[in-house]
This record gives structure tokens, C-alpha cells and sequence, in this order.
């Protein structure tokens, strides 16, 4: 899955003039009008405030505008298959938690990179590692390699889709949030 | 090409690399878009920059063993060190390993009651390497082994627990970190290295060496905030050395490309148990500065490895526990092959003979007495190791003719009960007992590349040697980017006593070197 960036996109006419076939241009042109805003104001339940037309659920889902990540459990338990986490970016989990941009990003005009130092102001490593001592096949927060000491955001992203670290060299099929 | 014909201490570039292989190993390299014998020996290293964006007196490149080892030491020397690591992590291959470093007269071989010595530790590395080990190198190896090990103790702080055996080896060396994985050493060296100062730059990638017009090595060509695999990350940026670059950037056991070039049988159909980073652009960059390599076709696949199972996994500890307790099997005949207890080497090259993956199997009297009950749970768990009830349902799942696998185990077991085996001669342990008690435990074994043996020459100060059988001029090398330590075969748990003896030298040596500006 590869998620769309304002700062991606390619204007439809510059495509055509290089003449890309029309397959191409069609999966780009939807690309163009559905990349989301980054609006940091807007609610984080108030989706087509930055997704506009783009579907991010079916027509028939219930509003959620005003809604916050507990309002979500009802129908999205953590432990079924509904699950939230791995279906929406981490910044998005985040921010349905009352975690807005300024929190990681610090007050910089342009947001860029967020260091593991800050996840750490929030989050414990090693108590983290407890929580989930008992995910399988193996505990993602602890291994004999890197013990508690590896970098969050090799696994977690927040604004793409997070990846398994480990599975470079193992086969653990973890959903990552 | 005017390169041909280019004089180079007496011997001509190509000359040189025919006589290696090394050329066609550069022409690869071609047609990956590097420029390569474009006419002035300069191409082969970068050009000066007009500015360098840093300088110490040593760059060490790669994070393993080796490369820690050699920015410590360089810096306890006196000298401004750095380590420079292309990955997002820092560790190589170095912090997924086993944890076994092979040293001779240790305090836990002295525990054991084991007598044990530097000539015989050099005795058993040259015969397991089929006498191709250069001597001077495998005699430091074991000479400093032991000391190299007690540095990693006593001041790096790293603590080995167990004694183990390995096969090729003729008593019980292996002395293995307390968390059985080189991390133990690793993280501490890389502990140590941050108090003394030294930066561990990762994603980092080396592109290109740097000479002057004498040919000396006087820097680097980098790119910061590079992500493998993609090439076009990171931005160029370039490092200086004044004094010398290590280089320490490990095997190349997952360069598809390269290995393919040294041993064309080991395509994609080989897995391999390393860290994907370990490919030998780096062996390259070296060589295109004039750097000479040795035995580079010799590659190690585990035999003990499984198609159904990613990287290093646990059916080795499942296969090697087995091995002269129960037989290994060629599914498409349902007969037995080759000698389970055989080297690495054979028994690798028995497989790929064959051509598909072969299997290894127990009973419910071997499987729980030798194999360790988390291997065992975790490879159940993983369905790399399989439970049949019977032998007709073992013999159905991997399509094995039923009549002639009953029969080869009625064989088998035969040569059990008479401790000899007259097929193969296979060496079965005292306690080996027929396989014939259910269930049955089972699991496909296909190899995996594992150790490149060669690499850069080097001599006993681990600098490298350039094509003039001289050494290049402000290029060291330690670790597993260095060939003929090892010969033919590297013995298990040789490694690490190879990359921290060498790479301490290296690191020492360089310090030592004269600034060049
Ligand atoms: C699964 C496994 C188990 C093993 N178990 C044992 C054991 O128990 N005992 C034993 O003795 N040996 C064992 N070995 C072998 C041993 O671990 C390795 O030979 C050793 O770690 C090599 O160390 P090194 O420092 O030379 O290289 P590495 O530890 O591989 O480090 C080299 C580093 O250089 C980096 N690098 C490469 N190219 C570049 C570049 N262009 N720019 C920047 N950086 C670069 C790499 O990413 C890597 O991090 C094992 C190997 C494996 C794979
Ligand atoms: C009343 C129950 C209910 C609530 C509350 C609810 N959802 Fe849903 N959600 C559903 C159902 C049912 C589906 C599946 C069908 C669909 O897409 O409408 C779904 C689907 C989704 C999907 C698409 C999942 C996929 O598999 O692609 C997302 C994303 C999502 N919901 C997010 C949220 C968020 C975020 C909240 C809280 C702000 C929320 N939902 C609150 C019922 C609910
Ligand atoms: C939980 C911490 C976190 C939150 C909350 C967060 N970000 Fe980020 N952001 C990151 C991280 C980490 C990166 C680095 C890239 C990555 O890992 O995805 C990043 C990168 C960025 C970048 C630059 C790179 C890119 O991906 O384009 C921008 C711009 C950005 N964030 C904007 C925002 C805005 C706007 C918000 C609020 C809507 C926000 N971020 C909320 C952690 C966060
Ligand atoms: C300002 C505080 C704060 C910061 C900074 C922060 N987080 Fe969080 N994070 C939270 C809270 C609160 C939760 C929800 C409760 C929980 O699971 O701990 C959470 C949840 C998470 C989750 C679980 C999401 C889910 O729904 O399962 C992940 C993964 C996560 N954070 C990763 C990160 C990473 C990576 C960073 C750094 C880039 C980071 N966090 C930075 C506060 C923060
Ligand atoms: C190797 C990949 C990986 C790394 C590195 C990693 N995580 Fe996670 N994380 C996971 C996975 C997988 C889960 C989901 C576990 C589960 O299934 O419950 C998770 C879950 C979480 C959760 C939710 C835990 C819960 O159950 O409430 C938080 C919070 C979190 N991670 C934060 C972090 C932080 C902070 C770091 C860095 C210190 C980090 N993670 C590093 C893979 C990783
Ligand atoms: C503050 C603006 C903002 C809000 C509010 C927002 N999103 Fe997003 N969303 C983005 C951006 C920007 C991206 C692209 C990835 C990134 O940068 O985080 C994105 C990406 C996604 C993705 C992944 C895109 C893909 O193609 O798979 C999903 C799913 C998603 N959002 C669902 C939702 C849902 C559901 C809601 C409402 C509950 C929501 N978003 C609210 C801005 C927002
Ligand atoms: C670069 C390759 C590599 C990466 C990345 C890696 N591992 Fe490993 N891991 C290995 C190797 C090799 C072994 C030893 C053999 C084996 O068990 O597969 C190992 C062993 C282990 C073991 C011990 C297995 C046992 O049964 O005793 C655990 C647990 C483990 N790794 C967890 C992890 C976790 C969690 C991650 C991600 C945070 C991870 N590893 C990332 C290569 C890797």
C-alpha cells in the first residue's frame, strides 16, 4: 500500500506531456485529486476535512466526526478483526488520541524528521516490552539483538504505512500500528 | 581499453585479474553504471573533492566486530576515529550471530578440564581449509585469540558462559556470550565506543575511495541519510582520513550479483542466513583502488538450513542435533545419500547435486533427548518442523515412495543396531538407537549461504596489499571482507576470534600511520 503525499503528487498535464498511457494516467490523475491536506486544525475524526470526496470508508459508515479513538472501540475492538491499528497511519491513531502534530513535531514552521528521544517522552521502552511480552511469535519490543534499544520508527510510521523490522530476517506476521 | 595495457608494479590491471576472476567481478560492475577503466587510473577512485565535509584521523566502514574493535583501538591510540554504517543499524552480521568465539587455553576450557593451545587451534584451521589459510594470518588468529578474547571480558565488559563444540575443531573451544548471540559483544563494544567519543554514523554509505596522485588512500566517498536498498538516497558527502580508512564492511553472501560471479551455482535458488546488507560493493571499491583480493570463490552454504524457514532460523540446531542419531533422506528416491555427519562442505554440495531439498528425520526417542525443547517448540510452531503419527503420513506429506523409504529405514536401522554404517559411514553416536518409534519428526533441509572465506589480501598489520604485492598505502582491512585466514573453510566460531584480532590490529595500526595532511 503506498499512501499519497501533497508533496508527491505530479500535475495531470505534466504526465500527459510525457506521455504516459492512459492506464498510467489514470491511476495518477486519482492520485492528484485524492491526496489528502494536512490540515492541523481540523478535528481527527472530521476525515473529509482533509480527505475531501476520498473514501476512506464505506458511504453507510457512521459519522465520526466528532468522534475520539474510545468511540471508535465500540465497533473496532483492538483485539478483533476490525482493528484499527495497521488499517490507519500512526499519526492518525495519534491524533484520535488527543495527540495532535506540535506533540512530535515541536513548533518548527516545516515538520520533518522525529526522533526515537521523543516517542521516549511519552512511551517506556522496557514497560513497553512488558505490555507485550506475550504477542506472537515473538515480543516485536525486546530481542537479543537490540533489546529494548531499537528504533520506533523503523517499524512504526506515522504518515506511511509502519513495516515488520524483524521480518528482514524472520517470518513473524505481526500487524504493526 | 587503455587500462590493459596500463603498468601497475610490473603487472597489468587485466593480467592481474584474470588470473582472480576479479574481472569479470569488475565487469559486472559496469553494467551497474560505475565507471570503470574509462582510460585514467584516477577513475577507479574518486576525485579529490574541492571540500571535505568532515575529517578524522581514522573512518572505519562497517559496524561489526571488526570495524568496533578498530575504531576503539584507533582511538585508545591517540588517534580521531569514526565508524561510518549503511544500514539503519548498526551490528552487521556480527549481532545475529551464534555468540561462539573459538580461543584456545581459556578459562572455561580450563573449567572443563580441556587442554588446548595455539598450534593446535592453527593446526585444525589450516586442515579444515584445505592448507589454503595463509599461514602468517591464521597463526595470529590463533596466537592472539585468547588474548583478543579477554579483551572482550575484561574491558569491554562482555561475558561468555558456555563451552561449545564444533565440528573441524579437535576439542571443545567455543567459548559463547551469556545470550548465545554476538550481540553480547556488539552492543557493549558499541557502549564503549560512544564513551570514548567515537560517532557510529549509520545509514551512512560508503561509495568510493579516494587517492591522491601517489595512489595513497586519503578519504571517502559517502552518502548520508541513505535507505537500503534504494540507490538513490542520501546526499554525497565526503569524509577524510589522515591517517587510514578500515575497512570492515563484512562478507557478501546476499550479493546475488557477485557470488553468482565466484560460484555460479549459488543463484536465487539460495537463500541465505545473513543480514541483507551484506553485499560486496565495498570488496569492489577497494579493488577498483587498487587493492588485490584473494579466494573469493570460496563460499560456505550451511547444509543444515531449511526452504521453509526465512534466514538462519532453528531447523540447524533441529538438523545438527540429529545427525548420527537419525537418517537423511532424498525424498524422490526415499533412499538415503550422503553421510550425515559430513562436513559443511560435503554435505552442501551433496544437496545442490541432487538438486532439491532433502529431508532429515527423528523419532520420539531421538528428537526429544537431542534436540533442545525450544528449537524443537519453535520449529513446530513455524512448520518448518513437522510430527507424523506414522511413517506413511511422513512419507505422503513430502511425496516420498512409500515401500523404498520403509525399506531404507529398515536398512538404516540395521547400521544403527550394528553402530556401522555400511552405505555412507556415517559416524552413529553410542546412543543412537533405530528410528522406528512414533511419532516421527521431520523437516526439509536446503542450504543457505552462509560465510564468504576470501576477500581482500592483507598482511599481519591487516594492511591491504595492492596489485604491486605492496601495501596500498593508507588502506587497512579486518573481518570478513578479508580473505585467507580461513583458507577453504571457515571452522564455526572462528570469526570472531578473526574479526577481533585483526580488526584491534588494524585499528592500532592505523593510528599509527602519518598524517598526510
Ligand atoms: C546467522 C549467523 C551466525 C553466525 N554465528 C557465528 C558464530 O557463532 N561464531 C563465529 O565465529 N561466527 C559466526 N558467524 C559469522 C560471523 O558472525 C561473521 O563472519 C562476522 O560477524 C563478520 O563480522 P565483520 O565485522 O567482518 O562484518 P559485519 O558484522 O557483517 O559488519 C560489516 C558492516 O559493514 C556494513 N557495510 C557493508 N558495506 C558497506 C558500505 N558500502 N558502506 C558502509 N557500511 C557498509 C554492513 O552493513 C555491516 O553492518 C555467523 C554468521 C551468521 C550470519
Ligand atoms: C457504529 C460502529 C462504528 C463506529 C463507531 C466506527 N466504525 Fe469504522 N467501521 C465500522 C464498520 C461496520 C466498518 C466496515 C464497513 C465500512 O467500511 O463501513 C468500518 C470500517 C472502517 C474503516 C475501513 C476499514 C478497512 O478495513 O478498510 C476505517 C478506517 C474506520 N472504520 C475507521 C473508524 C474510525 C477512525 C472510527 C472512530 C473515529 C470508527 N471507524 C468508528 C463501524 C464503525
Ligand atoms: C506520533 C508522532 C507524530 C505525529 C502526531 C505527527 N507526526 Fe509528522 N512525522 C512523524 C515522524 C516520525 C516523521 C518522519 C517520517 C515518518 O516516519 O513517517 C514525520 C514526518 C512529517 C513530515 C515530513 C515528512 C513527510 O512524511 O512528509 C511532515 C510534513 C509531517 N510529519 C507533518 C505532520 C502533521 C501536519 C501532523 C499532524 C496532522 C503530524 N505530522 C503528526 C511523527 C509524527
Ligand atoms: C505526546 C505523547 C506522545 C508522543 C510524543 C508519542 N506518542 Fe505514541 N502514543 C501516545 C498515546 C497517549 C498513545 C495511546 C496509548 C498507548 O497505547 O500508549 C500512543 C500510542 C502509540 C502507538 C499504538 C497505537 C495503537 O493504536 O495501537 C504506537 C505504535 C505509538 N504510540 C508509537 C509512537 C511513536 C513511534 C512515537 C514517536 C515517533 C510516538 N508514539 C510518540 C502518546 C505519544
Ligand atoms: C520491530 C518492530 C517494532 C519496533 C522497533 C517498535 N514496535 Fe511498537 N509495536 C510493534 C508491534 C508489532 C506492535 C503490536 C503488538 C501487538 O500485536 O499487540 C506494537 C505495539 C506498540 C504499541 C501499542 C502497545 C499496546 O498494546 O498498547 C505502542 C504504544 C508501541 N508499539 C510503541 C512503540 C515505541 C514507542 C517504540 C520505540 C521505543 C516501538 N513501539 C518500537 C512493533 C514495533
Ligand atoms: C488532519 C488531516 C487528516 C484527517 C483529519 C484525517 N486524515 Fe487520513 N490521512 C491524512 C493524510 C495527510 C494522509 C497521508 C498519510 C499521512 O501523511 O499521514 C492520510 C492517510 C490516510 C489513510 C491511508 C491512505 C491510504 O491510501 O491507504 C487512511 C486509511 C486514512 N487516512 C483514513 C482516515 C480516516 C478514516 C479519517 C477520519 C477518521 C482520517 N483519515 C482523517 C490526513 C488526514
Ligand atoms: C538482520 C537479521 C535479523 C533481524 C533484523 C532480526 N533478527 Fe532475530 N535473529 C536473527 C538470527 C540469525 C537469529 C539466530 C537464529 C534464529 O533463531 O533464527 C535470530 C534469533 C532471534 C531470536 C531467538 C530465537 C530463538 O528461538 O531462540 C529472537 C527472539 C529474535 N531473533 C527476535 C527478533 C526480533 C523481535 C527482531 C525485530 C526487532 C529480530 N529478531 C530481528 C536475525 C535477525
Amino acid at each position: 500500500m503506498t499512501y499519497k503525499r501533497g508533496s508527491a503528487v505530479i500535475p495531470a498535464g505534466k504526465l500527459l506531456a510525457l506521455g504516459f498511457t492512459l492506464a498510467v494516467l489514470l491511476i495518477f490523475s486519482i492520485t492528484v485529486f485524492a491526496a489528502p491536506k494536512r490540515v492541523a486544525t481540523a478535528k481527527p475524526g472530521n476525515c473529509a476535512a482533509c480527505h475531501g470526496q476520498e473514501k476512506v470508508f464505506s458511504p453507510s459508515h457512521v459519522d465520526t466526526k466528532e468522534m475520539a479513538y474510545k468511540d471508535c472501540l465500540g465497533c473496532h475492538e483492538k483485539t478483533g478483526p476490525q482493528k484499527l491499528q495497521g488499517k490507519l497511519p500512526g499519526s492518525h491513531l495519534h491524533r484520535l488520541r488527543d495527540i495532535n502534530c506540535e506533540k512530535c513535531h515541536g513548533k518548527a514552521k516545516k515538520a520533518g524528521e522525529v526522533k526515537m528521544k521523543q516517542c521516549l517522552t511519552c512511551h517506556d521502552a522496557d514497560k513497553l516490552a512488558e505490555k507485550t511480552a506475550k504477542v506472537k511469535p515473538e515480543n516485536p519490543h525486546t530481542s537479543p539483538h537490540y533489546g529494548t534499544s531499537l528504533d520506533c520508527n523503523l517499524c512504526h510510521h506515522q504518515h506511511q504505512k509502519s513495516e515488520n523490522y524483524c521480518n528482514q530476517c524472520h517470518k513473524y506476521d505481526f500487524t504493526v500500528p | 581499453m587503455k587500462d590493459d595495457t596500463e603498468e601497475k608494479g610490473g603487472l597489468t590491471r587485466r593480467g592481474f585479474l584474470k588470473s582472480t576472476g576479479g574481472a569479470a567481478a569488475v565487469a559486472g560492475m559496469t553494467v551497474g553504471g560505475l565507471a570503470v577503466g574509462t582510460g585514467e587510473a584516477a577513475a577507479a577512485t574518486g576525485p579529490m573533492p574541492k571540500k571535505w565535509n568532515e575529517t578524522y584521523d581514522v573512518v572505519v566502514i562497517g559496524s561489526g566486530f571488526a570495524g568496533l574493535a578498530a575504531a576503539i583501538e584507533a582511538k585508545n591510540a591517540g588517534a580521531s576515529a569514526v565508524v561510518i554504517e549503511k544500514m539503519a543499524v548498526h551490528g552487521g552480521n556480527s549481532i545475529i550471530n551464534g555468540g561462539d568465539f573459538c580461543a584456545p587455553g581459556t578459562k572455561l576450557q580450563k573449567e572443563a578440564g580441556v587442554q588446548d593451545s595455539p598450534d593446535l587451534m592453527y593446526n585444525d584451521m589450516m586442515k579444515a581449509g584445505l592448507y589454503l589459510n595463509h599461514p602468517e594470518l591464521a597463526r595470529t588468529v590463533a596466537d592472539q585469540a585468547k588474548d583478543a578474547l579477554e579483551w572482550c571480558e575484561n574491558y569491554i565488559g562482555a561475558k561468555f558462559t558456555r563451552l561449545n563444540f564444533h565440528g573441524g575443531h579437535s576439542v571443545k573451544r567455543a567459548n559463547q556470550t551469556a545470550n548465545a548471540s554476538g550481540s553480547e559483544v556488539v552492543n557493549k563494544m558499541l557502549g564503549k565506543a560512544r564513551a570514548l567519543g567515537i560517532e557510529v554514523q549509520t545509514r551512512t554509505k560508503m561509495v568510493r575511495f579516494i587517492a591522491n596522485k601517489d595512489g595513497r588512500i586519503v578519504g571517502i566517498e559517502v552518502r548520508t541519510g541513505y535507505k537500503f536498498p534504494d540507490e538513490k538516497s542520501g546526499k554525497t558527502a565526503y569524509i577524510k582520513a589522515r591517517k587510514a580508512v578500515i575497512l570492515t564492511s563484512g562478507g557478501f553472501s546476499e550479493d546475488l550479483k557477485l557470488r553468482q560471479i565466484e560460484d555460479p551455482r549459488l543463484t536465487d535458488k539460495f537463500g541465505t542466513t545473513n543480514q541483507p546488507g551484506a553485499t560486496g560493493e565495498a570488496l569492489l571499491a577497494a579493488c577498483m583502488a587498487g587493492a588485490m583480493d584473494v579466494q573469493m570463490d570460496w563460499i560456505q552454504l550451511g547444509p543444515w538450513t531449511s526452504p521453509d524457514e526465512k534466514g538462519f532460523g532453528h531447523v540447524p540446531l533441529f538438523c545438527e542435533r540429529l545427525v548420527g542419531y537419525g537418517p537423511m533422506i532424498d525424498p524422490v528416491k526415499g533412499k538415503r545419500f550422503f553421510k550425515e555427519t559430513g562436513n559443511r562442505k560435503e554435505r552442501a554440495d551433496a544437496i545442490i547435486l541432487l538438486g532439491h531439498p532433502v529431508i532429515i528425520m527423528g523419532d520420539s526417542y531421538s528428537v526429544p533427548k537431542q534436540v533442545f525443547p525450544r528449537a524443537l517448540e519453535k520449529g513446530l510452531e513455524s512448520g518448518a518442523v513437522k510430527k507424523f503419527d506414522t511413517l506413511e503420513a511422513l512419507a505422503k506429506n513430502y511425496n516420498i515412495p512409500l515401500s523404498a523409504l520403509q525399506q531404507e529405514i529398515a536398512r538404516w536401522n540395521s547400521f544403527v543396531e550394528k553402530k556401522k554404517d555400511d552405505d555412507f559411514d556415517c559416524m552413529i553416536f553410542k546412543d543412537a538407537r533405530p528410528t522406528a518409534a512414533p511419532p516421527f519428526y521431520a523437516a526439509r533441509l536446503w542450504p543457505k549461504v552462509h560465510h564468504t572465506m576470501g576477500g581482500l589480501v592483507i598482511d599481519k598489520n591487516a594492511q591491504v596489499f595492492g596489485l604491486d604485492f605492496k601495501p596500498l598505502k593508507g588502506l587497512y582491512a579486518a573481518g570478513e571482507v578479508t580473505g585467507g585466514v580461513h583458507g577453504a573453510v571457515r571452522l564455526g566460531g572462528v570469526a570472531m576470534a578473526d574479526c577481533l584480532v585483526f580488526g584491534r590490529i588494524a585499528g592500532k595500526n592505523a593510528a599509527k600511520e602519518k598524517s598526510w595532511g
